[in-house]
């Protein structure tokens, strides 16, 4: 790397990466805040503001996404059309319904900073609602990122020797109906 | 007959107004529109920069603070450890560098802060080793807790 022109381990530095988020069964709220810190810059220790230093990110499976609690029902996503009588109220749940990639891509939108380099990165934020990716941003993608959440197992996936081997608090009588 | 109170009739006023003028807008070519120009517009704008800059002299040093700690931050993430984290274990392995040659080590020394994370990783370590342990360090591993045994 001592050996690179200047100029050219300057275009090394400031290259900009594509990073891949599979947000299957992960909350959208953390997987938007991994998402502004790349799209920001703010994981490269030459972050500056005016340097233009952050990075693609491309969300898949956003059709999969996981609120965690009642916000499916209770979340509220709010926008007035302008006109009179023009406030409209959905739920999470029907926002999803309309459009899948609507929840991630509002909530990456309200955690970057509010200036006008806001919209650029909006445009460097790609989002699929399942796994199909074309060709060139998959010819693009450099790295993936963990998933913030472990997935729990379902019962369906454990092995019956795991099942068995899993401590008992108490063992029922023989005659014992449970529903 | 002569008029003998002419010559007192006529004012030489300041010699150097062009000079005096050119003082001011020197500090004024940079603006966009008439106020880079015209004095009267200038005299109005120069003074408001000038008071802006006197004020950003203070926000200068905070904004700095925060680039430097933003930077830290973002690298010693790459090394698996959070900000916090990072600055009290240096602090209380007595490393007194502060932010800004910190930030300047993550930029262009990579290997010195990967050095400085893997001593704050060990200090945190003791620091749970001391808190949680029962007093005794593994055998074969000098440590404050041993030293003050």
């Amino acid at each position: 790397m001592s050996s690179f022109t200047r100029s050219a381990q300057q275009w090394a530095t400031f290259a900009r990466s594509w990073f891949v988020i599979d947000a299957r069964m992960q909350p959208p709220g953390k997987i938007a805040s991994m998402c502004s810190v790349r799209l920001q810059g703010k994981h490269k220790p030459i972050y500056h503001a005016l340097s233009d230093c952050g990075d693609h990110v491309v969300v898949i499976n956003t059709k999969h996404i996981a609120f965690s609690g009642n916000k499916w029902e209770q979340k509220v996503y709010s926008s007035h059309t302008g006109y009179p009588g023009g406030f409209k109220q959905v739920t999470a749940a029907q926002l999803h319904q309309k459009d899948p990639k609507a929840i991630v891509k509002l909530a990456v939108y309200g955690m970057l900073p509010r200036n006008l380099h806001r919209r650029t990165m909006m445009q460097r934020l790609h989002i699929f609602a399942d796994d199909e990716l074309p060709e060139d941003i998959r010819a693009n993608l450099t790295e993936e990122l963990a998933q913030p959440r472990k997935i729990p197992r379902k019962l369906s996936e454990y092995t019956q020797e795991e099942i068995d081997a899993f401590p008992r608090l108490w063992t029922p009588p023989e005659d014992y109906k449970m529903e | 007959m002569v008029f003998l109170t002419l010559s007192c009739w006529i004012r030489n006023r300041g010699p150097d107004r062009y000079w005096k003028v050119q003082e001011l807008l020197k500090h004024a070519r940079h603006f966009r529109g008439r106020k880079n120009r015209c004095y009267s517009l200038a005299v109005r704008t120069v003074r408001k920069a000038f008071v802006y800059a006197t004020k950003a002299r203070k926000l200068k040093k905070r904004n700095m603070r925060t680039l430097w700690i933003t930077r830290i931050a973002a690298a010693s993430r790459e090394h698996g450890m959070k900000y916090p984290a990072l600055m009290h274990n240096l602090t209380k392995s007595s490393v007194q560098l502060n932010r800004r040659v910190i930030s300047d080590l993550a930029v262009t020394e990579p290997r010195s802060f990967l050095s400085l994370a893997k001593l704050a990783q060990a200090r945190k370590q003791e620091g749970f080793r001391v808190a949680l342990g029962d007093g005794k360090e593994p055998p074969g591993v000098f440590s404050r807790v041993v030293l003050l045994q």
